[in-house]
């Protein structure tokens, strides 16, 4: 008898589920809006965005040269500057201010100004000083006028040594230039790219907002378009609170999987982008990530009225969120305030954990702390969506039975004369 | 007159009557401007942690690790006893780059052959690593300086003159107008002024879609009697006044309080200001005369707001993007303000010298006339479609 009760109560919660699951699926593919975010955007904004950062770094910023000595070794240095492959030398002018000019007229980012003395001071045996003018509208022209600069100095200085020194052997040659050497290692990003850098990181926040912003547009039609404006419709397929929150989140899953493979998995791939991470690793610390966003996103989507007002929200927040995670604005130097803001949104583990292992290669032990918060936010996002579904419900009750009672009324009243 | 005063009554009315339009108006600005000033206060980070593998643990090693860690820029946080750790610690993002100082490396110099050390920077933190970077390869270059004058002050020579012999070239280096580096400068002059673009364009839709989503559009008209410029232009207004009144406190913030470069002065600024609140409108009517759907149209506004940021070339230069995408940079009006504040407030030019930017900003706030029976249309016949 008993055990009889159960099966039904199984059955009909399945069923029940079956139903709200393809209520909500054909709703997602009826709004052109939540086809825009659900399917079109995630596809759609990380191919324009690695197409915008695609050559990962600046080459050649052309630059103007005020060559003051017009010595042989002046000219070596110019170049050896002009054979970087950052700078590009495309103008000699006479004096400073001609070069200005090109610095007005965006020609030229950046001025190389070698002194008259340049020459006569190294003969001399002193130090001589060479004096660049960077524009700063960029930090990347800066980056590539400096290091390319930097890079001909020390090797013209190492030169000048060996010159100076006099050794007999090549070795001592080596030890007077660098008695102690050193070599850089660019890890997991070689280039310095900024594609390498920023599209993980894009990647991962464009599921979050375009989530967002999809069950907060379906929220907001479900209270346009059901009886008195309510989140969740008084029906009979629409009792049980577990049932309604599976069948949605079931819903929004699905389609998310299916995106984060597309543009987590396949995106880095078409546009050559780091991609080291073991893609198991990645299934397992990708779980706890959609779902918490998937909670996330219904529990804000309860809070709002109007359809339209989620896009104001989300859009707004997506910038300060990505630094917020602390991949382009060091976290570190961070204040604890905003540290502690950050905590509340899945995006900041997430765009974390997910650098580490795609980019980083690292094992799930090394995100432990990441996949360890999504799995709290989680559960907590959880408990609120099922709270804020649990009031809507049983206030969407509470003004039907009113309505009823209201309607009856009227209906047995005696007609008024 | 009066259907004037009406019709800016009524405006006035929708304004004070939904909360939507103070968040967007004033409270997302003002909550921007407080963010971006609480996360970038120091202008550059400091005491970035990194990590240091000794595996030659001498005195010369250890005075190495010491003068890295008084670095402004980096601070040691771990001792780790091999590279393997290291590099785990680095997954697990405890730390940006790490030093190696291989076994034996003291050894060699003294007896007077090249050791070599490693710096490993994680370039896929990019502003950090590039920091940290500047820091590991200064103390290189001073680690072998500094034993190579050793050895020149053995021999006698003068202070002057082993310095004219360690580094005969010196690179004098003039950023031109940002000589701290100041990040916050570089990013806060063009996000925040996006962000209000992206407010704009997006309250310009929200504000004419909804006339058509609460049915009071043929009202709104009536009063405007079948004017589509009049109404417009009397629901614009008010927006833009409090909208240029938002952008006025960001330049008296940024400008006058927290003292960023400008060399024009103010008042350049809020005609700058001026001219990007109008192409955000212009924009905003646009995507409406586009997409007369109140959904698409913001969905359009807020996707173009977003892209914006990185199409300003603030970050990136234009010039560096894919060739198919460097030519669309200037129907972004982000791209043309960024170039004037630059222009203007950074660099001190001439505003002659960005003319043409200011002219594009004008045919973005100008470009709806050429839609207004297209959006007079609209507004008349669209039905709103939940």
């Amino acid at each position: 008898m008993i055990r009889q009760y159960y099966a039904s109560y199984w059955k009909e919660g399945f069923r029940a589920f079956l139903f709200i699951f393809n209520r909500e699926l054909r709703q997602v593919f009826r709004d052109e809006g939540v086809v825009l975010f659900f399917i079109i955007v995630p596809i759609f904004y990380p191919i324009l965005y690695s197409l915008i950062y695609t050559t990962e770094t600046i080459r050649e910023v052309p630059a103007a040269v005020v060559d003051m000595c017009r010595t042989t070794r002046s000219r070596d240095y110019i170049r050896r500057v002009d054979g970087t492959p950052d700078v590009q030398v495309v103008a000699q002018c006479a004096n400073l201010q001609e070069a200005q000019e090109m610095i007005r007229r965006r020609e030229v980012y950046g001025i190389i100004y070698v002194p008259r003395e340049f020459d006569t001071e190294l003969q001399a045996g002193k130090q001589t000083h060479v004096s660049l003018f960077v524009d700063m509208s960029g930090l990347l022209y800066y980056k590539a006028i400096l290091v390319a600069n930097t890079n001909v100095s020390l090797q013209l200085n190492a030169e000048i040594k060996v010159e100076r020194a006099g050794n007999t052997t090549e070795e001592q040659d080596r030890v007077s230039t660098y008695p102690i050497s050193y070599e850089e290692v660019n890890i997991y990003n070689p280039q310095g790219g900024m594609a390498s850098f920023l599209i993980p990181a894009v990647l991962i926040l464009i599921l979050q907002q375009t989530l967002l912003l999809g069950v907060g547009l379906l929220a907001g039609t479900a209270r346009e378009t059901n009886r008195l404006h309510e989140l969740i419709p008084v029906e009979r397929s629409h009792h049980g609170l577990l049932r309604i929150v599976f069948g949605k989140s079931a819903v929004y899953l699905l389609i998310y999987a299916v995106q984060s493979v597309i543009s987590l998995g396949i995106i880095p791939r078409l546009f050559g982008l780091p991609q080291i991470g073991n893609p198991v690793t990645l299934a397992f610390f990708l779980t706890p990530f959609l779902l918490s966003i998937t909670f996330f996103a219904m529990t804000l989507s309860a809070l709002i009225r109007e359809r339209e007002n989620v896009i104001l929200i989300i859009v707004f927040a997506s910038l300060p969120l990505l630094f917020l995670s602390g991949i382009s604005w060091p976290a570190a130097a961070m204040p604890t305030a905003l540290k502690l803001i950050s905590y509340l949104f899945p995006s900041t583990f997430g765009i974390n954990g997910y650098v580490h292992i795609n980019t980083m290669g690292a094992d799930l032990l090394e995100v432990r702390h990441e996949w360890d918060a999504l799995w709290i936010q989680t559960a907590l996002y959880f408990l609120t969506c099922c709270l804020t579904f649990r009031y809507k419900i049983l206030r969407a009750r509470i003004r039907t039975y009113q309505e009823y009672k209201r309607t009856r009324t009227q209906a047995l009243a005696p007609p008024s004369e | 007159m009066t259907k004037y005063l009406l019709l800016f009554k009524r405006e006035f009315l929708r304004i004070a009557d939904r909360p939507v339009y103070w968040f967007v108006m004033v409270i997302a600005p003002l909550g921007v401007y407080a963010f971006f000033v609480l996360l970038m206060r120091a202008g550059l980070p400091s005491e970035l942690p990194v990590g240091l593998v000794d595996l030659d643990q001498t005195a010369t090693s250890r005075s190495i690790a010491r003068n890295l860690d008084a670095f402004q820029r980096t601070h040691i946080v771990e001792n780790y006893a091999n590279v393997s750790e290291a590099r785990r610690a680095m997954q697990r993002g405890d730390i940006y780059a790490f030093f190696l100082i291989p076994h034996g490396a003291t050894h060699k110099a003294n007896r007077q052959q090249q050791a070599t050390v490693s710096f490993y920077v994680n370039y896929s933190y990019l502003i950090a690593a590039s920091l940290t970077y500047q820091d590991l390869r200064m103390m290189s270059e001073l680690a072998s300086g500094a034993a190579a004058r050793r050895v020149l002050y053995a021999k006698g020579v003068t202070e002057e003159q082993a310095m004219a012999y360690l580094q005969p070239i010196v690179m004098d280096t003039h950023p031109l107008n940002n000589p701290q580096l100041n990040y916050n400068v570089y990013l806060s002059n063009t996000i925040i002024p996006g962000m209000l673009l992206l407010f704009v364009s997006l309250l310009t839709a929200y504000s004419v879609g909804t006339e058509i989503k609460d049915g009071t559009a043929h009202e709104w008209m009536q009063l405007a009697r079948g004017s589509i410029k009049r109404a417009l232009w009397v629901k614009l207004v008010p927006q833009f006044i409090i909208f240029f009144l938002m952008g006025t406190i960001y330049v008296l913030l940024f400008y006058a309080v927290l003292h960023f470069p400008c060399q024009c002065g103010i008042p350049t600024m809020l005609g700058a200001m001026t001219l990007l609140v109008l192409a955000g409108q212009g924009l905003g009517l646009f995507f409406f005369a586009l997409l007369p759907s109140l959904r698409m149209s913001m969905s359009m506004c807020s996707l173009w707001g977003v892209l914006s940021f990185s199409m300003s070339g603030m970050s990136y230069p234009v010039m560096a993007m894919h060739p198919a995408i460097q030519g669309l940079a200037d129907f972004f009006p982000l791209r043309h303000y960024f170039l004037i504040y630059v222009n203007c407030a950074l660099d001190g030019f001439g505003w002659q010298y960005a003319t043409w930017n200011i002219l594009a900003l004008l045919l973005f706030a100008f470009a709806p006339l050429l839609f207004m029976p297209r959006l007079k249309y609209s507004v008349l016949h669209y039905r709103y479609v939940p």
